[in-house]
């Protein structure tokens, strides 16, 4: 492998110093002069008809400086993707969830606006609620979309292969049912913005978001303004994992507000309002029928799933997809079926989250093959071994897996676990289960069908060569992509990593999709590696100019100029350097010529240096309906082993000790990558234990706080062995691909199917909670 | 982001000053201790009190000491202080137990012994180790003062026998008596930040060291409106010599003596079985502790 | 009616008028402009704000203001001495116990905490100690170890 001086490290975070000291600053912690706060009405009803909305009272309040409904805001839909518009800033003829939002008061403090949000008074008349997919799809059921009869949102209908001759081939043919529960992002940093709208007619937007990009062309279309004229800005971010991946309509309110009052306006989610507007895991509900040989041989899938949507779409026709097609790797499966099914509910709208649209479906079918292997008696890691892709594989539904450590991954695990001493071989009570999967390293295409770049990268050096600007419009929400994103500039321009400025989640530096499907390290990282490489030769020519050394025996690492045929007499340029900075005390010395006095020499010859890249993968993919979504540049995959422990008598488990291996192509920053692996696991944990987002009869949501809604806290996680695989991706820069979404993708059924191992009960719904769990071996006592 | 309504907010210098405070306020005021309950409500609208009355500065409410082999515990004592008392833990284990039970460190470091009891909530933490402990809660008012048994304090969700105008100053514990042992266990989901699903606590004690029962006391939470004895448990544990047999017999009945509902964090089916196990396990921790105690500590 | 209260936070001492509904969290904020305490959820549930408050770690969500009256506290403005950051600050950058950064302040004063009343602790008795701050990128692996690490560069 080569030597690399930046990357594959474990440098810090760039960010590291700002968010020790407190320094780093969130949308919250801004504000501007003249400010005023923004409060939203939402809807208490899950359904019904708005007869009429009086904002008189609201208005009259002292400090009440606008307020807003449907009629300010105008009817445009909005939403996702432009295949599915549903959704209106401000509800006109109905509302369909609790939370759904109504109309927005701006204030001079937030007490006020609140007070002001009271005030305004809706007449409703009540539909009935749909809360649940079986009332959804029932005969006669009310519409909840009069577009959409019978509350099918999206429908899909796939075949590869030939699911039914297939199984005339095979031995063993089992049916299976899973389902997840409805998650939250669980993010610590409520969504926050501040608009301010300025008298030359131009709007910038700060705001807690994945994407600038698809934020700023949302508000642009919505508000009727020119894309040019919508800047969006993303100060930190306190986490995401997909519910931030798009506009929400508090964000379009305080542009509008402060558009219509002339005044900065800043907009705060309570707790509450971040489970309201939701657009986290959907419910899914699988059946997996399965055929395989009785050598082991895994022949068919037919997977058959309905998501319940909640009100609008947002991600959801993209989640549907995910759903089926996600299955496709890492086993070789030659013949697979989907049917899909995404109903609208009267609740909050489901969306994207880490892993999107894959998990359940993965933890249902992982959960299922440990079942077969048991009835084939094959060690379940060996069953794996056996199906298993490997590079250059393609699947049925033509994903190329263009490098894939799968085998690596899973000797990995049952090494470091010591699998063979373990399995079969614990005392009752105690398990141990293993399960793998695979993500996408980015969407091979938009969310809006488009030829455009999905990353832009510029670098400018500054004037002196003493720094490297980076401009990219990528979005660091805590994943580190700040840190990679520099350190790949560094590495590919030649310099350290303290050289690099890394400006980013601004619109203003360019065009960039964005923190979803795992596609910054992938494809903004290309951008920068671009940028880098694109900067570096243009220093170099302006170098070749100077010194009469052609540009392909120079070369730039460490700081400095390396010359690949001699060093040449420099010193001309040196001196030249060391005049201009008379009085300055770091004056450039010693046998090497810096990259500081080249990149002047640069300058001086040639004006401000800037490097360009932009990033789009090329065709990829199969040709069928669908195939845009799961389809990739790359594919990390990984495999998981986890030990559990289950009290038989209170059906409580305790996760004893994780095994994680993660092919992640080549690790930028090998911290990082940890830290993905073991965040992903401790997510999966809380998925697979506790994690529910629970509704009264009303639609309301009953647990819409952090306390009643339980992400693990440091006593429930244990410490996670990881083991970094890289199977030098050849899409990926420096061979690089996805590692944060992908590693969630075998933490529910490895745990499933420890907990099997160690009380031999299969459960079919999460979250195993201590009660399930005891029911369930209750049950199986009685029989 | 949440904010709390208006109110006004006082801090009177004594306890005297403070009741006639209250008793002026007729209902409109409200003692904050720790907050860690009140301020949640408030903030979510369930309670709007017009004044809030703090007693930081009554030093007398902040103190622990012993009583006659006892305890005596202020009121806004805190339950870290509880869970970290070398004197609780050597005289009252099971306290300090259920003490580092409660809520996180966070809370704990705020939340009082007073305001856990006062908020009389179905799971509260400490009440059960506490009524296994046989306390007594002291309740000053401007013009009477009253101690009352724990037994008896808590009339439903969130209501209990003080009255508006009166002030929960002291818990107060008597001396264990000899061979006696006692244990507090909560069931919740995660291992910190629970509300509990089941909590259990129960206390033995016993003639000599390879004895009969003398005393048993077994408490419930969480499977009625209040923490409740488990009645016909303890009359069945009473003069029996300590058994497994014995402490499953008593488990069946005390589920018999629970009424569990199903709500957002379990079943009443579940909370049942788990009756069963909890009192199972805290009666033979009880037993183990009670005989190899030289006596006198529970 | 606003009251004047005094507040040594960080070792300045402060007299603000507070209308007695504000919280501590929001006067920190909002009045003092310490802008590294955040609020995730506002009722305890996540330790994003925790303050040290007369020594001890709290959530300050849920504390008034005013009843701070007359405290010490220190938030994460006051764990770095100038430059040079606490051996937990170095630990949490070094070691990668930082990812989003919203929980990190609470993080780190409950660790300082800790570290305080128990120079030496268990990974057990770490994991107690933040068992109220909740962290949904890391975790909690990183921190720990930050936490340990710290524990043992102190030493010294």
């Amino acid at each position: 492998m080569k030597a690399y001086n930046v990357i594959n490290t474990r440098l810090p975070r760039v960010d590291a110093r700002a968010k020790a000291t407190g320094d780093a600053r969130y949308t919250a912690d801004l504000s501007m002069p003249n400010m005023l706060y923004g409060a939203m009405l939402q809807s208490p009803l899950a359904h019904a008809k708005i007869l009429n909305i009086d904002v008189t009272a609201a208005k009259k309040l002292p400090g009440v400086r606008d307020v807003v409904t449907w009629k300010e805001a105008g009817l445009v839909k909005y939403g996702v993707s432009p295949a599915r518009y549903d959704e209106q800033v401000f509800c006109s003829d109905k509302v369909r969830y609790v939370g759904d939002e109504i109309a927005a008061v701006a204030a001079v403090d937030l007490e006020t606006a609140m007070e002001a949000v009271s005030l305004i008074k809706v007449d409703y008349e009540e539909l009935p609620v749909l809360l649940d997919i079986e009332s959804a799809m029932a005969e006669g059921a009310i519409a909840i979309h009069e577009d959409f009869p019978g509350n099918v949102s999206a429908e899909v209908h796939q075949e590869f292969g030939n699911f039914e001759e297939a199984l005339k081939e095979c031995d063993i043919v089992r049916t299976d049912r899973f389902t997840n529960k409805r998650q939250d992002g669980g993010f610590l940093e409520p969504q926050a913005c501040l608009a301010q709208y300025d008298l030359n007619g131009n709007l910038t937007l700060w705001s807690s978001t994945q994407s600038v990009h698809y934020v700023q062309r949302s508000i642009a279309m919505v508000l009727g303004l020119p894309v040019g004229k919508v800047r969006v800005v993303k100060p930190y971010v306190g986490g995401g994992f997909g519910p931030k991946a798009a506009v929400n309509a508090m964000e379009i309110a305080a542009c509008l507000m402060s558009k219509r009052t002339g005044r900065p306006v800043k907009m705060l989610f309570s707790r509450e309002q971040v489970f309201l507007h939701s657009r986290a895991r959907h419910q899914f509900f699988h059946e997996f029928t399965t055929g395989v040989k009785k050598d082991g041989t895994i022949m068919a899938l037919h997977n058959t799933c309905y998501l319940d949507g909640g009100a609008y779409s947002s991600f959801g026709i993209a989640t549907i997809y995910y759903a089926g097609s996600l299955l496709g790797a890492p086993y070789r499966l030659p013949n697979m079926k989907y049917d899909g099914y995404r109903i609208y509910t009267n609740k909050p709208t489901c969306g994207a989250q880490r892993g999107h649209g894959g998990v359940a479906a993965r933890a249902g079918w992982e959960q299922q093959l440990d079942t077969i292997a048991a009835e084939l008696n094959m060690d379940p890691v060996e069953f794996r071994l056996k199906n298993m892709m490997k590079t250059g594989d393609v699947t049925c539904n033509d994903f190329n897996m263009s490098s894939l450590g799968m085998q690596e991954c899973l000797e990995g695990v049952r090494d470091g676990s010591n699998w063979a001493a373990k399995k079969g071989k614990l005392p009752r009570g105690k398990g141990i289960g293993v399960a793998c999967g695979f993500f996408v390293s980015g969407a091979g295409y938009p969310i809006y069908r488009s030829e455009t770049f999905h990353s832009t990268a510029t670098i400018r050096l500054t004037e002196d060569g003493g720094g490297v600007n980076l401009y990219t419009a990528s979005a660091e929400i805590g994943q580190g992509s700040d840190t990679i994103l520099g350190q790949i500039a560094a590495e590919a321009l030649g310099v350290s990593l303290d050289d690099v400025m890394v400006h980013s989640g601004d619109t203003d530096f360019g065009v960039d999709l964005g923190a979803y499907s795992s596609r910054q390290t992938l494809m903004s990282g290309h951008a920068v590696k671009m940028a880098a490489e694109d900067t570096k030769r243009q220093v170099l020519e302006a170098l070749s100019e100077q010194l009469g050394v052609t540009v392909g025996d120079m070369d730039i690492a460490g700081g400095v100029v390396i010359f690949k045929k001699g060093k040449p007499d420099f010193s001309r340029l040196r001196t030249l350097y060391i005049k201009e900075h008379r009085g300055w005390e770091d004056q450039p010395s010693g046998a090497e010529l810096t990259f500081r006095e080249a990149a002047r020499v640069a300058f001086i010859t040639r004006g401000v240096i800037i490097g360009n890249g932009a990033y789009k993968p090329g065709e990829l993919g199969g040709k069928y309906k669908g195939a845009a979504v799961g389809t990739s540049p790359a594919y990390g995959c990984s495999a998981q082993v986890v030990e559990v422990t289950v009290d038989e008598q209170t059906g409580k488990v305790t996760i004893d000790a994780m095994t994680d291996a993660h092919d992640c192509g080549f690790a930028i920053n090998r911290t990082n990558v940890e830290g993905q692996m073991q965040g992903s696991l401790s997510m999966g944990l809380g998925e697979a234990l506790f994690e529910e987002v629970r509704f009264d009869a009303k639609g309301r949501v009953a647990n819409a706080s952090l306390g009643e809604y339980r992400i693990p806290t440091a006593l429930d996680m244990p410490n996670v062995k990881t083991v970094i695989i890289e199977s030098d991706e050849p899409n990926g820069p420096f061979g690089a691909k996805e590692v944060g979404e992908g590693a969630i993708m075998p933490t529910i059924p490895a745990i499933l199917n420890a907990i099997y191992d160690a009380v031999g009960v299969r459960i079919n719904e999460l979250p195993v909670t201590s009660e399930r769990l005891f029911a369930a071996m209750k049950e199986k006592q009685k029989k | 982001m949440l904010l709390l309504p208006k109110f006004d907010y006082e801090e009177p210098k004594s306890l005297p000053e403070a009741l006639a405070m209250l008793s002026e306020l007729k209902g409109n005021g409200k003692v904050i201790a720790g907050g860690t309950d009140l301020l949640v409500n408030m903030k979510k609208g369930t309670v709007r009190p017009a004044c809030l009355v703090s007693l930081k500065k009554v030093e007398a409410l902040r103190e622990i000491s012993g009583e006659d082999g006892g305890l005596s515990v202020g009121s806004h004592v805190t339950i870290s202080e509880i869970a970290d008392s070398d004197r609780v833990a050597s005289t009252f284990p099971v306290l300090a137990r259920s003490a580092s039970c409660l809520g996180s460190p966070l809370i704990r470091n705020r939340a009082t012994i007073g305001g856990n009891i006062v908020t009389a909530r179905p799971a509260a933490d400490l009440p059960p180790a506490l009524l296994v402990l046989g306390a007594r809660v002291e309740l000053r008012g401007k013009d009477k003062d009253r101690t009352v048994s724990l037994d008896g304090f808590f009339t439903g969700p969130g209501t209990s026998v003080i009255e508006t105008r009166e002030v929960l100053t002291r818990i107060v514990i008597p001396s264990p008596p000899p061979f006696t042992g006692a244990d507090y266990i909560k069931l919740g989901h995660r291992a910190a930040l629970e509300i509990a699903i089941v909590a259990v606590s129960s206390r033995l004690t016993l003639d000599k060291p390879d004895g009969v029962i003398v005393d048993a006391r077994v408490i419930l939470s969480s499977v009625a409106p209040t923490a409740i004895h488990a009645v016909s448990a303890e009359k069945a544990l009473m003069g029996q010599r300590p058994s497994e047999d014995l402490f499953a017999k008593a488990a069946l009945l005390a589920v018999g003596d629970s009424s569990p509902i199903t709500d957002i964090r379990g079943g009443a089916e579940y909370r049942r079985d788990m009756v069963n196990t909890l009192v199972k396990r805290t009666l033979l921790k009880a037993f183990n502790d009670a005989r190899d105690m030289k006596g006198g500590n529970a | 009616m606003k009251k004047l209260i005094t507040l040594t936070v960080n070792d300045t001492e402060y007299e603000v008028a507070v209308a007695p509904n504000r919280t501590l969290t929001q006067v920190l904020r909002e009045d003092l402009n310490l802008l590294g305490t955040k609020e995730g959820c506002g009722v305890g549930d996540c330790g994003a704000c925790t303050v040290v408050l007369d020594g001890k770690p709290v959530n300050s969500c849920l504390v008034l203001a005013v009843q701070a009256d007359g405290s010490r506290i220190k938030t994460i403005e006051g764990v770095a001495h100038g430059d040079s950051l606490h051996p937990v600050q170095e630990t949490f950058v070094e070691l990668g116990a930082i990812q989003c950064g919203f929980c990190t302040p609470g993080m780190i004063l409950s660790a300082t905490s800790l570290l305080e009343k128990n120079p030496h602790p268990t990974e057990q008795e770490v994991r107690q100690a933040l068992s109220g701050n909740l962290c949904r990128c890391t975790g909690y692996q990183k921190i720990v170890e930050a936490v340990q690490e710290a524990s043992r560069r102190m030493k010294g």
